[in-house]
C-alpha cells in the first residue's frame, strides 16, 4: 500500500470515528504497530536507491491555489481576523492570513487580484489564528446533543435526537435523577404583536407616571397573567424569563439571535459578554463623543477610537498594547514595527507589567493598578501647566468653528457648567442665563455669555477656555476650567505618589506626547477600565487626546475604516435584513434583568423601593454580563425560568464566578438551562440540553473591524469544511446542528413568527442559515450606496469555476449553488456576491486611507470633556449623582463605600493580562500554539517580593483574597479546585502585585474526564495546568453574588482585589 | 508641498520577496545563495513563525524548526526584554554535516542543510554536534495521543522536500518518525516560487528572506543599509541567518 | 562455570528473570518505537548510549588483556587469555546492539554500510567494530580449531585486533572530542581517557569473569598469582585514571569558563551526584585502592574481584557522567524556555522503564552469553589442560 493510500485510509477512518461523538479508543495500538514496523523496514530496504536530491518532485506542492484556498474570517480572538484557509482532501490544513485584506497586509494587494495569483500570497497571521487548525479540530469537540445524565454539573451525558431535545425544551423534559424543566411555550405568554406593543407603551406609561397601575389594571385584565408581574408592568411580560446569555458573540450571529429571542420571541434579555470585556473604555468613548440630539438628549457616540499607528510619532498605550491582546496584533504589530524601526515613532506604555510592548518602548511606566487616572491627570496637569495643549482647537465650540479650523471634531471646554454648592452640576442651558428659550449650551466670550448650537454648521462659535464666573445668581465655570481644576487637585509629586511613576517620567512623557502636534495618540484597552473607576478613569485618559486635539488627523485618533453594511439598513440596499423583512414580529419590551440602560428613578420599583435599590441599575451601559445569573439567583428585578447561554462561560471568564456557578449548578434558580458549546466548557457544563455548535471555520458570520484598521473593511467568513457536527433536518432543510439551526427548530416547533416559508417576506424562506447570511453578503457585495454604484465587480465564469472546485469537498447541505443562487435572486447580483465570497469579504483599496493630512475616514464630532448626559443620572444604591467630569475615584463597592486596597493580611494588588496564544477561554486545545508556546500559565511576583517573603520558582502557591480566604474555585457536583499556580518570580512586574495570565487553570474543556452515554472520556492532563486567578476577585460586599462592577460603564472589576500568596 | 504619509511610500515587503525569489529560481541552483534576515527590533517575541512552521510541516510534540527565545534582562524597573527567534542557520560551514555516519544530511547546491528521512538511521550525532540547538528528533510522538481521537491535520500529508509524507500514529516507525528533523528553509516551497511559511506569517514584519547572492534582493539591501551579526559567528560556521538590531 | 550447582541454577535463573524484563523492553521498543523513551530534544542520548560505549570499551579493554599473552607474549597471563577473548566476544555484542535499540530506524543500520560517510567518526566506529569483530572470530576459530601455525597467527591477529581497538577507542573519545557544539567534551583527552578506561574495565572485567564466573582453578596457587598480578595491573590503571580524571575536572572548573563548569557541577552536585561520588570515586577509585594496597585483601582473590566488580560499575558510571550531563546544557541561554510546551527539552534524564526494562535484558543477554560461550569455550588455557 503506498503512502498515499495509507493517508487517505486514516482519513476516512478519523471521520467515520468523528461520526460516533468521540471515541475512546486506546492510542497506542498494540501488535497493528509492530506489524508495520517490520513491513516498513523491509519497505524501506528494497526503495532506499532512490535517489534523494533536494527537491525535485514534479508537482510537490498542492497548496497555494485557488482551487484549495477558501477566504474565511478568524475568531480565535475577537479582534476577528480575515484569513485564508488552505485545504487538502477536504482537511483544513493551514490558515494564513489573506493577502486582499489590509488585516494581514501592508499593504494589502488590489482587490481585483486574480485568485489563483492571490493563492499564491500568504499574508501574515497571529499564531492563534493560525492554530485555529487545532480548535477546529479539537479531539474533544462535541457533535451531537447531550442531555444530562446526572446532576448540573456532574458531568454525566447521554446522547440524545436532536428532535428529542428540541421537543423536551419547548414542551418540557424530565431527567434521569427524576427532576424536569419547564417548556419554553410556558414562557412564551405573549403572542400578539399588538398585544406586545399596547402593553408596552401602557406599561411606559405607568412608569412614567402618566397612567396609573389600576387604569392598567382594568384595561389590560384579560392579560395580567401574561405579565411578570402585574404590579410592575415595566418588568415586562413572561417572555422577558427567558435569557439568552451570549460570550462573545459576534456580528452577524448577534443579529440573527436578536431577531429571534427579542423580535420573535418577546424577550428583552438578550446579552452578551461586553462589561467582562472593556465596556467602561466603550461607554467612556461613547459618552465623551456622545453628540447633542437636541431636547437635551444625547445619542451615538463612538465606542471605540484608535491611533493611526502607521503615522504617529509617539503613541501611549494605557493598559494594553500592539503586540498581545488589544485589536489586535495581527493587524497591528507590524504597523507599529515600522513606525519604530522606520519613523523612529516613541511609544509610552503604561502598565504594571513589562509587556511585549513595554519591552519595546522608550517609556515603560509601571503603574499601580487602578491609578491610571491618577497619571492621566498628572499628564494632564503638566500639559495644562505649560500651556502644551491646543488652545486653537479647544477653543471651538461648534461644528462650523471646527470646520473653520480644518478639523472634524470639536469640544464643549468652553461650554459653561453650573456650579452648585461647589459642585459642577449640568451644563448651563440658555434659559437658566436670560438668553432665550434655544435649545443649546452657553460659552463665555470674554466673559459675554452667548449661545451654542453645537452641530450648528454655519455660524462657527468659538469660546474662553477659562471662564469661570456668576450670573443670574447661578455659578458657573467652563468645562475646561473645571477639568484644570481637576488636575490640580493634587501636586505633581502627590499624583506621582498615587500612581507610583515618578516625576520625572510623567514630564518626559507629556513633554514628548506634546511635541509633535497632532501625530500623537493614546490607545487605552482593559487595563486602565476593568475597575470600578473604570469609566473616570477612561475619560481621564481620552482627555489626553482632546488636549492635543488629535482625531480626524493622519497620525493622530481616528474610528478606523469600518465597513460597509451587511444588515441592510443603507437605502437601496437588496435586503434589509435586521431591520425589516420580518413579518409578525413580536417585539418585546420591559426592564432587562440586569436592570440596563434604564434610569432606576424611571421604573416602579423606585416607587416600591426608593433608594438603596437591592441591585445596581445601570443606566449608562448594556450588557452587564456578570449580573446576569446572580441578579436571577436574587429574583431581582424578577426570577427567571430558562437560560440559553451561547459560546459563553460567566463562570469561568467573569471575576468572581463562584456565586455565579452555585446559582447555574441550582435548578430552583434557573429551572432550564440550555448550552450550545463546541466542546463541553466550563460553564456549558451546567446545561441540562447542551448542543454541539459548528465552529468558527464551519459557519457564518459578519464580524466588524477594528478601528485600528484604517482601511473601509467588511469581512465574511464562510464555511470552510463539512462541519463535524451532525446534520439534522430543520423546515424540511438538511442542516449542520449550530446556534442557528436550534433556534429555527425552536422557531418551527413553536411557530416563531418570521421563520420557515416566507420567513423573510414573500417569495423569501427562512429555513436555514444561510437564507440569512448570504442575503447579508449580497448586501455586501451590493455596497452603501442607493443607485449600487459602489457594488464590487461580478464574477466572471472563471471565478464561477473556482468556487465550485475550491468547496467540491463541501456536500450540499453546506454548499448548494443553485440553491444559494436562489436565495440572492438576481443573476448579477449572486454574481457580485460570488466575486466577494471568494475573496473574503470586501477590502477598500490601501491608496483610499489618507488624505494628506487628514484621515479618510476621521471621526467628526463632539468631545464632551464634561459629561453631561452622565451627569443628569443618580447612582441607584447612594442616590448621588454622578459625575460629569473624569476624576480620580478610588475602588468602591456597590454602595458606594471605599473598599480596603493592600494591607498586611492582603499585601499585593492582583491582575490578569493575555498573552498572544491565548484566545479567552478556548484556546487550550490549541497544541501548536498556547500549549506548546507557553504550556502553563505562573503566577508572577516581582523579584524582590519573592526574595522578601522567602518564595522560591516553581514553588505552587495559592491565591487568597478576603471574598476567598480559603483561595478556591467551588465548582458545584464537581468538587473544590484551589486557585493554585507555580510561583515565577521576574523583575518585569511592579513590586507589591501579583499577576496570572489569562487562558489556562481548566477544569473542562476536555481538561478533566466526563461521561457519555455511562462511557468515561478521559481528559488531557495538558489542558488543565496552569492557574485561573477570577475566583480571587473580589465579590461585592454589598451584593455578595457577583465581582465589583462600575456602576457607570458597567466593567467587571479584574484588578482591584488584595491577595496574598501561601505556598501550599 | 502635499504631506504623504510615509506609510503610503511603503513596499509590499512580501510582494518584493517573491519578486526577489522569482529571479532567484532564473539562476542556475547552484548560483543562489538562500538567506534570511531576521530584525530584532521588529520581532514581537508573538511566535507566529513557530507556530507558521509547526502549521506547514505537522511538526508533532517536541519538534519545532524555529523557536524564539525570550530573555528578560536587568532589574526593576530597569527591566528589558529581548527576543531571538532561531531557525536552522543553514551554516555555509554547517557542523551537523560531517558527523552523519551516513551522508543521510548534507548541504545542497542552494547552500540548504537537507535531511533525506529515507536514509537517516536516526542516531541523533548530528543534533550533539549543532551549535545552535537547531535539530531535533522526532519520537514519534502526536498532539492527539491520550486524547479521545487523533485529529486529521495531524495525520494529513505534508510536502516537505516535495515528498508527499504522512505521518500516521498506525506507523509509528515509518518516517519522519524515527528521523532527526529540522528547519529546511521550506526549500519545497521556494522550488513553487513560494516564501517560507514563517516570513509569510511573522505579523512584525521581522523576518526576510532571499538569495544573498542577488544585489539587488531585499536582504541584501538590507545587509548593507544596517548593522547585522551572526550567532556564534566565533565558531566559523558562518550562518545565513542575519540578524539585525 | 562454578563449581556449585545450586549457583548455577541462580544464575541462570537470575538471566532468564532478566531476559524476561528484557522482552517487555523490547516489546515496547519495538511496537512504540522512541516514544517510550526519555531521553530527549537536549540529552538526546541516554542509558543504552551510554551502555555501548561501556560495552565497547569492555570489548576492547578485555581483549587487550588477552593481547598481554597473544600479542606481547606475557605467559602469566595466559591463564585469562581466553577469558579475555571471550568477554571481549560477548561484551562486543552487548554494546552493539545497545546502540541499535537507540537507532531512531534501528533496520537502517545497513546503512551504515552501504553508504558510509568516512567524515562521521561514527561510521568509523562501525568499521573498526566490524574488522575487529572479524579478528575476533578469527582468533577465536583459531585458538579452538587450528592447532597448527596457530600460535604465530594468532599474535598477528591478537595485534591487528589491538591496534583496532585502541583505534575504535580513541576514536570513540574523539566522537565526543569533536564536538565544538559541547563544550564539556569539546578537547584532546578525551581519545586518551577512553583508552586508558576501556583497558581499566577490560583488566576489571577479566578479574571479575575470572574470580567470579569462571569454573574450577585446577591450580589454586597459579589462580591467586593470576588474580594479583591482575590486581596489580588494576591498580596501576585506577591510578593513572584517577589521575586523568583529576586534571580533567580541576582544569575545566578552574577554566571559569560557564559552559564548561555547568556540567561538570552537575556532575557532582546535580540530583545524579551519586553516580560520581558513589560510583566514579567510591567504587571505582577508594574501594579498588583500599582493596589492592592493603596487602591482605589484595591477596584474596574474593576481595580482588570485589574491587573488579567495583571498577566495573565505576566505569559505566563514568560512561553515564560522560553522555549525559554535557548534554543537559542548551546550546543558546533560554532555549528550553523558548517553547515549554517541548517537554523533551528538559535537563533532567532519568531512563524511562523501557528503557531500564531493555538494559536489564541486554545484560541478561550477556549473561546467557557468557554462560553459553563459557561452556563452548573453556577458557582453561589448552597447556594447562594438557598437562
Ligand atoms: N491574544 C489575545 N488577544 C486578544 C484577545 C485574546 O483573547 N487573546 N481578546 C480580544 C479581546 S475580547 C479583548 S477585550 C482585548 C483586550 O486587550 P487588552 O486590553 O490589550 O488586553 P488585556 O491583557 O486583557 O488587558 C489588560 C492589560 O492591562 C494591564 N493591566 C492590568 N491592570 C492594569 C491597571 O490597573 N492599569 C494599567 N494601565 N494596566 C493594567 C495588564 O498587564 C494587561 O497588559 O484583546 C483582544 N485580543
Ligand atoms: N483572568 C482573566 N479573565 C478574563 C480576561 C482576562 O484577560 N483575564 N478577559 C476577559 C475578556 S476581555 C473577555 S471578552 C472574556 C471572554 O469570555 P467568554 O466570552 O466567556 O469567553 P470565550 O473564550 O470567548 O468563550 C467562552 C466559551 O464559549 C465556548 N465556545 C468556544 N467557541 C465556541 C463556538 O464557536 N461556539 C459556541 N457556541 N461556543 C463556543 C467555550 O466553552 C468557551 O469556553 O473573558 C474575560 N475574562
Ligand atoms: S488576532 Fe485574533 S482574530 Fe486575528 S488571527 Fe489572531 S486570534 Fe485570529
Ligand atoms: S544550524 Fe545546526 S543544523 Fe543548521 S546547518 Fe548549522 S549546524 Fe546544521
Ligand atoms: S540522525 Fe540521521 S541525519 Fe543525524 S547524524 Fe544520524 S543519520 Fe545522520
Ligand atoms: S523556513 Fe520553513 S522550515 Fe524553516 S523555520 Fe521557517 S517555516 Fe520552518
Ligand atoms: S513571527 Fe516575527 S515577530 Fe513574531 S516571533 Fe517570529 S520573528 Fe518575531
Ligand atoms: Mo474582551
Amino acid at each position: 500500500m503506498s503512502i498515499k493510500d495509507t493517508a487517505t485510509d486514516a482519513l476516512q477512518e478519523t471521520k467515520i470515528t468523528r461520526r460516533t461523538f468521540i471515541k475512546t479508543t486506546a492510542v497506542l495500538g498494540g501488535s497493528m504497530v509492530a506489524a508495520s514496523a517490520v513491513d516498513g523496514a523491509f519497505q524501506r530496504m528494497a526503495g532506499h536507491e532512490q535517489v534523494f536530491s533536494g527537491v525535485q518532485a514534479a508537482g510537490g506542492y498542492p497548496l497555494n491555489t485557488a482551487e484549495t484556498t477558501i477566504y474565511s474570517v478568524c475568531l480565535q480572538c475577537h479582534t476577528a481576523c480575515t484569513i485564508k484557509g488552505k485545504i487538502l482532501d477536504g482537511v483544513l490544513v493551514k490558515i494564513d492570513g489573506n493577502p486582499y485584506s489590509p488585516m494581514n497586509m501592508l499593504p494589502q494587494i488590489s482587490y481585483d487580484t486574480p485568485l489563483d495569483k492571490a493563492a499564491r500570497i500568504d499574508a501574515k497571521l497571529c499564531p492563534k489564528g493560525q492554530a485555529g487548525v487545532e480548535s477546529l479540530y479539537d479531539p474533544y469537540r462535541i457533535t451531537k446533543v447531550l442531555k444530562r445524565a446526572g446532576k448540573r454539573g456532574e458531568n454525566k451525558w447521554e446522547v440524545i435526537p436532536f428532535d428529542q431535545a428540541i421537543n423536551e425544551i419547548v414542551n418540557g423534559g424530565t431527567f434521569a435523577d427524576g427532576s424536569s424543566t419547564p417548556g419554553l411555550k410556558e414562557i412564551w405568554a405573549v403572542q400578539d404583536p399588538d398585544l406586545m406593543k399596547a402593553l408596552k407603551e401602557d406599561a411606559m406609561a405607568v412608569a412614567s407616571g402618566d397612567m396609573t397601575l389600576d387604569e392598567f389594571k382594568t384595561k389590560h385584565a384579560d392579560h395580567l397573567d401574561m405579565l411578570i408581574d402585574p404590579d410592575h408592568p415595566d418588568l415586562g411580560p413572561k417572555n422577558n424569563q427567558f435569557v439568552f446569555q451570549a460570550g462573545r458573540i459576534e456580528h452577524g450571529r448577534k443579529e440573527f439571535a436578536k431577531r429571534w429571542l427579542k423580535d420573535a420571541f418577546g424577550s428583552i434579555n438578550w446579552y452578551e459578554h461586553t462589561t467582562i470585556c472593556e465596556q467602561s473604555h466603550h461607554i467612556a468613548f461613547q459618552q465623551m463623543t456622545n453628540a447633542y440630539k437636541g431636547n437635551g438628549k444625547w445619542g451615538g457616540g463612538k465606542t471605540h477610537l484608535k491611533p493611526d499607528f502607521a503615522n504617529a510619532e509617539m503613541v501611549i498605550f494605557f493598559g494594553t498594547g500592539a503586540f498581545e491582546a488589544n485589536f489586535g496584533p495581527t493587524p497591528m504589530s507590524e504597523l507599529v514595527t515600522w513606525s519604530l524601526t522606520y519613523r523612529n515613532m516613541k511609544m509610552a506604555v503604561v502598565d504594571p507589567r513589562l509587556s511585549k510592548t513595554a519591552a519595546k518602548a522608550k517609556w515603560w511606566l509601571p503603574v499601580k493598578p487602578g491609578a491610571d487616572a491618577a497619571l492621566a491627570l498628572a499628564l494632564g496637569r503638566w500639559i495644562v501647566e505649560n500651556e502644551r495643549y491646543d488652545a486653537k482647537y479647544l477653543a471651538n465650540a461648534n461644528k462650523a468653528a471646527a470646520a473653520e479650523d480644518d478639523e472634524t471634531s470639536w469640544t464643549n471646554a468652553t461650554w459653561l457648567v453650573k456650579i452648585e454648592d461647589g459642585k459642577p452640576t449640568r451644563l448651563l442651558r440658555p434659559n437658566e442665563v436670560g438668553l432665550g428659550d434655544v435649545d443649546g449650551f452657553v460659552v463665555s466670550q470674554g466673559g459675554k455669555l452667548v449661545v451654542v448650537d453645537p452641530n450648528d454648521e454655519e455660524n462657527p462659535v468659538e469660546g474662553d477656555l477659562f471662564a469661570d464666573g456668576t450670573v443670574n445668581g447661578i455659578q458657573y465655570k467652563s468645562a475646561f476650567q473645571l477639568y484644570k481644576e481637576e488636575t490640580m487637585a493634587h501636586s505633581l509629586e502627590e499624583w506621582s505618589d498615587i500612581c507610583g511613576i515618578p516625576v520625572r517620567k510623567i514630564e518626559e512623557v507629556a513633554r514628548e506626547f506634546t511635541s509633535h502636534g497632532k501625530r500623537v495618540g493614546v490607545d487605552l484597552y482593559r487595563g486602565p477600565v476593568q475597575h470600578t473607576n473604570g469609566y473616570y478613569t477612561g475619560l481621564a485618559i481620552i482627555m489626553l487626546n482632546v488636549l492635543v486635539g488629535n482625531a480626524g488627523w493622519t497620525g493622530g485618533m481616528g474610528p478606523g475604516g469600518s465597513h460597509w453594511h451587511e444588515d441592510g439598513s443603507k437605502s437601496g440596499q437588496p435586503f434589509n435584513i435586521v431591520k425589516g423583512m420580518h413579518p409578525g414580529k413580536l417585539g418585546s419590551f420591559g426592564v432587562p434583568l440586569t436592570r440596563e440602560k434604564w434610569h432606576y428613578e424611571k421604573s416602579t420599583l423606585f416607587k416600591r423601593d426608593g433608594y438603596p435599590a437591592k441591585r445596581l441599575w445601570f443606566p449608562y451601559t448594556g450588557n452587564v454580563y456578570q449580573e446576569i445569573i446572580p441578579s436571577a439567583a436574587d429574583g431581582y428585578p424578577y426570577p427567571i425560568k430558562a437560560l440559553w447561554l451561547h459560546k459563553g462561560t460567566p463562570g469561568y471568564a467573569a471575576p468572581a464566578g463562584n456565586p455565579t456557578l452555585a446559582a447555574i449548578a441550582d435548578p430552583n434558580v434557573i429551572p432550564l438551562v440550555i448550552a450550545d458549546d463546541i466542546v463541553i466548557g466550563e460553564t456549558s457544563m451546567y446545561a441540562d440540553y447542551l448542543f454541539p455548535d459548528t465552529a468558527i471555520w464551519e459557519r457564518w458570520g459578519t464580524p466588524h473591524t477594528t478601528p485600528a484598521v484604517q482601511s473601509k473593511t467588511s469581512k465574511f467568513r464562510q464555511p470552510m469544511i463539512d462541519p463535524l457536527v451532525e446534520k439534522v433536518t430543520v423546515f424540511g432543510e438538511e442542516q449542520p446542528v449550530s446556534m442557528e439551526a436550534v433556534m429555527l427548530a425552536i422557531a418551527e416547533k413553536m411557530g416563531l413568527p418570521g421563520y420557515g416559508v416566507n420567513g423573510f417576506g414573500d417569495g423569501m424562506d427562512f429555513k436555514t442559515r444561510q437564507d440569512y447570511f448570504l442575503r447579508m453578503a449580497a448586501n455586501l457585495a451590493w455596497g452603501d450606496k442607493e443607485d449600487g454604484s459602489d457594488a464590487v465587480p461580478e464574477a466572471d465564469d472563471e471565478e464561477f469555476r473556482i468556487l465550485r472546485e475550491a468547496r467540491a469537498h463541501l456536500p450540499k447541505a453546506i454548499f448548494d449553488e443553485e440553491r444559494w443562487k436562489k436565495i440572492i435572486g438576481d443573476e448579477s447580483l449572486w454574481r457580485r456576491t460570488v466575486y466577494l465570497l471568494n475573496r473574503g469579504g470586501r477590502f477598500e483599496d490601501f491608496s483610499k486611507v489618507y488624505k494628506g493630512e487628514k484621515l479618510a475616514h476621521p471621526y467628526k464630532g463632539l468631545f464632551n470633556i464634561f459629561v453631561d448626559n452622565v451627569a443628569s443620572g443618580y447612582h441607584s444604591m447612594t442616590g448621588d449623582h454622578f459625575y460629569g467630569l473624569p476624576f480620580f475615584e478610588p475602588i468602591k463597592d456597590a454602595g458606594g463605600s471605599v473598599l480596603a486596597e493592600e494591607s498586611d493580611q492582603y499585601p499585593f494588588r492582583l491582575f490578569s493580562f493575555k498573552h498572544i496564544y491565548g484566545g479567552q477561554s478556548r484556546t487550550v486545545g490549541n497544541y501548536w500554539a498556547q500549549l506548546n508556546v507557553a504550556k502553563e500559565n505562573y503566577v508572577l511576583i516581582n523579584q524582590a517580593d519573592a526574595d522578601r517573603l522567602g518564595l522560591q520558582e516553581d514553588q505552587l502557591v495559592k491565591i487568597v483574597s478576603p471574598t476567598n480566604p480559603d483561595g478556591v474555585w467551588k465548582l458545584p457536583n464537581h468538587g473544590v479546585m484551589p486557585i493554585v499556580g507555580k510561583l515565577k518570580p521576574i523583575q518585569g512586574i511592579r513590586p507589591g502585585t501579583v499577576a496570572a495570565s489569562w487562558s489556562f487553570g481548566h477544569w473542562a474543556y476536555g481538561a478533566s474526564d466526563f461521561i457519555i452515554n455511562g462511557e468515561v472520556v478521559k481528559g488531557d492532563p495538558r489542558r488543565a495546568t496552569g492557574v485561573c486567578p477570577n475566583a480571587a476577585m473580589y465579590e461585592d460586599p454589598v451584593l455578595n453574588n457577583v465581582s465589583l462592577t462600575d456602576p457607570i460603564g458597567g466593567s467587571a472589576s479584574f484588578f482591584d482585589t488584595p491577595v496574598n500568596v501561601v505556598p501550599v | 508641498m502635499p504631506y504623504v504619509p510615509a506609510v503610503m511610500e511603503m513596499e509590499n515587503a512580501i510582494i518584493r520577496m517573491m519578486e526577489d525569489l522569482e529571479r532567484a529560481l532564473q539562476k542556475p541552483p547552484s548560483e543562489r545563495r538562500w538567506g534570511m534576515v531576521i530584525d530584532l527590533t521588529k520581532c514581537v517575541a508573538c511566535d507566529a513563525c513557530t507556530v507558521s512552521c509547526k502549521a506547514e510541516k505537522k511538526t508533532p510534540p517536541n519538534v519545532n524548526y524555529t523557536v524564539v527565545i525570550k530573555e528578560e534582562v536587568g532589574t526593576y524597573p530597569n527591566v528589558r526584554e529581548v527576543f531571538l527567534p532561531r531557525p536552522c542557520m543553514q551554516c555555509e560551514e554547517p557542523p551537523c554535516v560531517d558527523v552523519c555516519p551516513v551522508a543521510a544530511t548534507w548541504q545542497n547546491e542552494e547552500g540548504i542543510v537537507v535531511i533525506d528521512y529515507d536514509v537517516c538511521i536516526g542516531c541523533r550525532y548530528c543534533i550533539t554536534a549543532c551549535p545552535y540547538g537547531a535539530r531535533t528528533f522526532d519520537f514519534g510522538e502526536f498532539y492527539g495521543d491520550g486524547t479521545p481521537m487523533i485529529e486529521p491535520y495531524e495525520t494529513a500529508p505534508t510536502f516537505e522536500y516535495g515528498e508527499e509524507r504522512v505521518r500516521s500514529p498506525e506507523a509509528r516507525h515509518e518516517s519522519p518518525i524515527g528521523n532527526v528533523r529540522k528547519c529546511n528553509f521550506c526549500i519545497e516551497r521556494l522550488h513553487e516560487g513560494l516564501l517560507p511559511a514563517c516570513i509569510n506569517d511573522c505579523i512584525g514584519r521581522a523576518r526576510y528572506f532571499g538569495d544573498l547572492n542577488d544585489p539587488d534582493s531585499l536582504v541584501s539591501e538590507m545587509l548593507r543599509e544596517r548593522y547585522s551579526f551572526r550567532l556564534k559567528e566565533e565558531l566559523g560556521t558562518k550562518p545565513k541567518v542575519f540578524y539585525l538590531s | 562455570m562454578n563449581k556449585n550447582k545450586g549457583w548455577t541454577i541462580a544464575y541462570w535463573a537470575i538471566a532468564i528473570v532478566m531476559l524476561g524484563v528484557g522482552a517487555i523492553g523490547l516489546y515496547w521498543r519495538l511496537v512504540y518505537g522512541h516514544l517510550l523513551a526519555n531521553y530527549g530534544e537536549l540529552i538526546v542520548w541516554g542509558l543504552w548510549v551510554a551502555m555501548y560505549i561501556f560495552f565497547v570499551g569492555l570489548s576492547a579493554g578485555a581483549f587487550m588483556v588477552s593481547s598481554l599473552f597473544y600479542a606481547f607474549g606475557l605467559e602469566r597471563f595466559r591463564p585469562v587469555a581466553r577469558l579475555g577473548l571471550l568477554v571481549s566476544l560477548i561484551a562486543m555484542p552487548l554494546g552493539l546492539v545497545s546502540i541499535w535499540f537507540d537507532l531512531g530506524h534501528m533496520w537502517r543500520f545497513f546503512e551504515l554500510y552501504t553508504r558510509p560517510s568516512f567524515t562521521s567518526l561514527m561510521s568509523v566506529e562501525v568499521w573498526l567494530y566490524t574488522a575487529f569483530l572479524i579478528v575476533l572470530v578469527w582468533m577465536i576459530w583459531l585458538e579452538y580449531h587450528d592447532e597448527e601455525k596457530k600460535s604465530k597467527m594468532l599474535k598477528v591477529l591478537s595485534a591487528i585486533g589491538l591496534v583496532l581497538v585502541v583505534l575504535y577507542e580513541g576514536a570513540g573519545g574523539a566522537l565526543y572530542g569533536v564536538a565544538a557544539a559541547r563544550p564539556a567534551w569539546h578537547g584532546g583527552l578525551f581519545p586518551l581517557l577512553f583508552i586508558l578506561s576501556a583497558f581499566t574495565a577490560g583488566v576489571a572485567g577479566v578479574i571479575v569473569a575470572y574470580v567470579f564466573f569462571s569454573k574450577d582453578h585446577p591450580d589454586e596457587e597459579d589462580y591467586r598469582r593470576v588474580v594479583s598480578e591482575l590486581g596489580k595491573l588494576l591498580l596501576a590503571l585506577v591510578a593513572i585514571e584517577s589521575l586523568f580524571l583529576f586534571s580533567e575536572y580541576s582544569v575545566a572548573l578552574y577554566s571559569s569558563v560557564p559552559s564548561e563548569i555547568a556540567p561538570l557541577i552537575a556532575i557532582l552536585t546535580g540530583p545524579y551526584w551519586y553516580v560520581f561520588w558513589i560510583g566514579q570515586i567510591g567504587l571505582g577509585i577508594v574501594l579498588p585502592l583500599i582493596v589492592l594496597l592493603w596487602k591482605r585483601a589484595r591477596q584474596s582473590p574474593v576481595w580482588v574481584g570485589i574491587a573488579g566488580v567495583g571498577v566495573v560499575i565505576a566505569t559505566f558510571a563514568m560512561r553515564l557522567n560522560i553522555v549525559i550531563p554535557p548534554l543537559a546544557l542548551p546550546e543558546l541561554n533560554g532555549l528550553i524556555e523558548a517553547v515549554p510546551g517541548s517537554t523533551r527539552m528538559s535537563m533532567q534524564y532519568m531512563p524511562s522503564s523501557m528503557e531500564w526494562f531493555l538494559a536489564i535484558g541486554i545484560v541478561g543477554f550477556g549473561m546467557a552469553l557468557f554462560a553459553l560461550g563459557y561452556a563452548l569455550f573453556p577458557t582453561t588455557p589448552p597447556a594447562e589442560k594438557e598437562a
